[in-house]
């Protein structure tokens, strides 16, 4: 499957066709993620919930979804690991890694949640 | 802080030291308030990230079971709220069965829509309050082992409103569904959607204790009840207000709609309940008296042919268990009823021509039977229509038909003689201008009627008899038809069966070749030829059915003893050992007789041909009495009566008689009839033809059928007692009589009869020791 993580990341990176804004952090570090619903809904039963119809707030045909309790770094590994299914923990402080383990419970990330906790 | 253990692994979540409880009263006062939005449809202004991560952090904090409880009071209360502004007012006027008030259930209509409402709104509100409490649900309800938050919704809406302690809703709910059930039963239009959202609703809610749906413990029964109870007044009604086919028409319509019913808005697992009802109500119930409806039931409909309306019985009652069953016994009695008539109508026949049979008019005895046989094989060809065309062809209903036939058929003790009769007559006249094939179904019809037959033996011999009459009098219009009817018996009894009759056709072949060779022996001969042109049938005396071992009595005239005397010359002197003896009974013979207007050519019997040459030496007028000619001619009393009532009482009086009569009686005169006068040239005499026995003759018949049956059973106890050697007395009967039941059924008494009989021409004995038992003496 190495090929089709790779082109999962390419999607993430360089892609124009995104319709979800993620605002995540607080106050200095804050940052904002571009992402496709599609891709996350599928990934994680979080976000199927958050980016139902139901729920969603839209600015400019774009959905806006804020994460305040969560810093850019760590969602940065969640996003990544949820396009492409892998993260290499090795390259991360200890102390990003307890907060990807936080993030991944709280969003219901099981599979990484175990892997994170093994590690 | 609780001390006890967190569940997950080492690593924490950071605690805050500060009050939790006073977050958590915060956190639950922002949810409790955002549940009260949804159920005000204001989601909109809820941020789902906020709420979830409230819910998220009283999970882990270890306030799960506070908040679920908490969600669980704040549903409830809404509930409770909503059976009393929505459901309790939208009640159909009291007493929700009363149509006068309500005739179109209108009310009733209108409390099924406003609870379509409050479910869809309770099942909307739950799936998003599902969605901000999905880490409750995943690890919360999961350890505690409580139902999560969408079924626990399910279950407060069956306990706060479908099933409400304080608001008779369930009563209400149940009557007015069954009210508009039955309103569409009775052909009203209702709206099936609202049906259908209430009992959807039923289904998707879990009664507790049985772990059924709500739908099954509260409905279903219910709804059988009042149907068991609504065809229970209804086919009461029916059976007494319609006929049976429309009748069946109605049951029909009716299985159609339940099933349709069940289709549209109820539970798929009702569908066999709900058809029980309508068969055990509406058909069980009603088996008998619909089949026997007067002017209408099963037996009209067979007597107007109604394929249609009885294939529809047949379909109908095929769904009850009792139902195929009353089918087959009353057609079957009603086949045996119209078998009674027809042997009736043979028998009284019979009676009424007995004084007149002899008389050679069309109503001989052959009609009668004919006119049976084409009764039964129309019968027969009805029924195999019906079952053809309205019974599927059901073998079960094939094999009661066939024993219905089987009972009538052997009821008629003349049946084995009357269908030997039926073939006699088709293949001496009834063939002609018919194609190949039309024979060929003919007989096959009549192969259907022989296979009922008990029988067969008394059957062989007829046909035998039958069959040597056509032979020896070249009455048989086809050797083609003649051989075909032969196969097809062989076909059905083996080829046992048939070697005599094969046997007969044989001798019949022979003997025209040996004519052949005779007609050559005379050219050749010096010896002075015969004054007449002798033809001579040699017939094996085993193969024929007439007793050929002796020579009937009969004084034949001069010239024709010594013909009669070459011929035997010559035969003998190729066949040595043989010996012929001459059936003057079967004989025919041409003369020509001078009348005062013209000569005629007389075709007559041999029997018939010595009286007419005695009145050669008689002058005109000069009688000759009965007993006169029973002396010269020394011709058993029976033929003599018959032939002179060919000659004298029939078509053609080639003879006189004093006193007139049809009846033939000692002390009669008889003159030659000089002015006998006839359109044709060349007349023949009839002699007398195949018909039904006489008693005498029946009796005779039935001699010779019980004595060849003796010979059968004990040819077949030797052929298994040389085979077993040793055999106890019950097997062996057993044995003889599956050995003999293709031809008669040989009766237990005459087998041991047999059996006796054999002991003591030592081909059996008795074991020693035990006497049931049976050796075979080499």
């Amino acid at each position: 499957h190495i090929g089709l993580s790779k082109d999962f990341s390419l999607i993430l990176n360089d892609a124009d066709d995104f319709n979800v804004i993620i605002q995540v952090g607080e106050s200095k570090n804050k940052k904002e993620f571009r992402a496709h619903s599609v891709i996350l809904r599928a990934r994680s039963p979080y976000f199927k919930r958050a980016l139902s119809s139901e729920w969603i707030t839209k600015e400019n045909d774009m959905i806006v979804f804020s994460k305040p309790n969560i810093t850019p770094a760590v969602f940065d590994m969640v996003l990544k690991y949820i396009y492409t299914g892998e993260l290499e923990l090795k390259k991360y402080p200890g102390e990003i890694i307890l907060g990807l383990l936080v993030a991944s419970d709280e969003l219901l990330l099981g599979e990484l949640f175990e892997h994170v906790q093994d590690y | 802080m609780s001390s006890r253990k967190q569940p997950k692994g080492k690593i924490r979540p950071p605690k805050k030291p500060n009050s939790a409880d006073a977050q958590f009263n915060d956190n639950w006062d922002r949810l409790a308030q955002a549940i009260r939005e949804i159920h005000k449809k204001n989601a909109s202004i809820l941020s789902f990230e906020e709420l979830y991560r409230n819910a998220y952090n009283m999970v882990l904090h270890k306030n799960g079971d506070k908040l679920y409880n908490g969600v669980r009071e704040v549903i409830t209360q809404h509930l409770e709220e909503v059976a009393v502004s929505q459901v309790v007012p939208a009640f159909p006027l009291s007493g929700a069965s009363s149509s006068q008030t309500n005739p179109n259930g209108a009310g009733g209509a209108n409390f099924l829509k406003v609870l379509k409402t409050v479910w869809e709104d309770h099942t909307t509100c739950m799936l998003m309050i599902r969605d901000i409490l999905m880490y409750m649900d995943r690890v919360y309800a999961k350890t505690a082992n409580v139902p999560l938050v969408y079924d626990l919704g399910l279950d407060l809406f069956r306990d706060t409103i479908v099933r409400s302690q304080n608001y008779p809703i369930q009563n209400h709910l149940l009557e007015v569904l069954l009210q508009q059930i039955k309103l569409e039963r009775e052909n009203e239009i209702i709206d099936r959607t609202n049906v259908k959202a209430s009992i959807d609703m039923l289904l998707e809610l879990t009664d507790a204790s049985t772990k059924d749906t709500v739908y099954a413990t509260d409905f279903e029964n219910k709804f059988l009840e009042t149907s068991s109870e609504y065809y229970r007044v209804e086919g009461q009604m029916l059976v007494g207000e319609y006929d049976a086919p429309e009748y069946m028409k109605k049951v029909d319509k009716r299985l159609n709609e339940e099933e349709q019913r069940v289709r549209h808005y109820l539970s798929q697992t009702t569908e066999p309940k709900i058809r029980n009802i309508v068969e055990e109500e509406l058909i069980s119930k009603h088996l008998k008296t619909v089949i026997e409806m007067e002017n209408s039931g099963l037996i009209p409909m067979l007597r107007n042919e109604k394929m249609d309306d009885l294939g529809r019985m047949y379909k109908l009652f095929g769904r009850v268990v009792k139902g195929h069953d009353e089918m087959k016994s009353a057609i079957s009695d009603y086949i045996r009823e119209l078998g009674k008539a027809i042997n009736e109508t043979v028998t009284s026949n019979t009676t009424a021509e007995g004084g007149n049979a002899a008389s050679g008019d069309k109503q001989t005895g052959a009609t009668v039977a004919v006119r049976w046989v084409q009764e039964v094989l129309d019968l027969k060809d009805k029924f195999d229509k019906v079952q053809n065309l309205a019974l599927s062809n059901d073998k079960a209903f094939q094999t009661s038909f066939n024993e219905a036939f089987e009972y009538f058929i052997n009821k008629n003790s003349k049946s084995p003689e009357f269908i030997s009769l039926f073939i006699d007559d088709n293949l001496k006249k009834g063939l002609k201008g018919k194609t190949e094939e039309e024979v060929d179904s003919v007989l096959d019809k009549t192969i259907t009627l022989f296979r009922f037959i008990g029988e067969k033996d008394v059957f062989e011999r007829y046909y035998k008899q039958h069959l040597a009459k056509r032979l020896l009098l070249g009455r048989s219009v086809s050797d083609d038809a003649e051989r075909g009817m032969i196969g097809k018996l062989k076909v059905e009894c083996g080829y046992q069966f048939t070697t005599k009759l094969e046997g007969m056709f044989n001798d019949m072949r022979i003997s025209s070749d040996t004519m052949t060779d005779f007609k050559e022996y005379l050219d050749k001969s010096v010896l002075e030829k015969p004054k007449l042109d002798l033809s001579v049938t040699v017939l094996t005396s085993t193969f024929w059915p007439m007793n050929l071992s002796a020579s009937p009595r009969c004084n034949l005239p001069p010239e024709l003893t010594k013909a009669c005397g070459t011929f035997q010359n010559f035969y003998l002197g190729r066949h040595s050992g043989r010996r012929l003896t001459w059936q003057s009974n079967m004989g025919t013979a041409d003369i020509r007789g001078s009348f005062k207007a013209r000569k005629h050519e007389l075709n007559v019997s041999t029997y018939q041909m010595v009286i007419l040459l005695m009145f050669n030496d008689k002058q005109d007028g000069e009688s000759l009495s009965y007993e006169q000619i029973k002396g010269e001619s020394d011709i058993p009393e029976a033929d003599l009566k018959r032939n002179l009532q060919s000659l004298a009482c029939a078509k053609y009086k080639i003879l006189v008689k004093e006193p007139k009569g049809k009846e033939i009686n000692p002390g009669d005169q008889f003159n030659f009839n000089n002015d006998f006068t006839a359109p044709l040239q060349r007349i023949k005499i009839q002699t007398v033809a195949s018909k039904v026995e006489s008693e005498g003759e029946r009796k005779e018949t039935r001699e010779k059928v019980e004595e060849a049956r003796k010979h059968q059973t004990e040819a077949a106890i030797v052929r298994i007692m040389k085979d077993r050697k040793t055999m106890e007395h019950n097997l062996l009967i057993a044995e003889v009589v599956k050995q003999l039941q293709s031809r008669f059924m040989p009766n237990p008494a005459l087998i041991k009869k047999r059996i006796e009989a054999l002991i003591e021409r030592e081909y059996l004995e008795r074991a020693t020791g035990d006497r049931r038992v049976y050796n075979y003496l080499a």
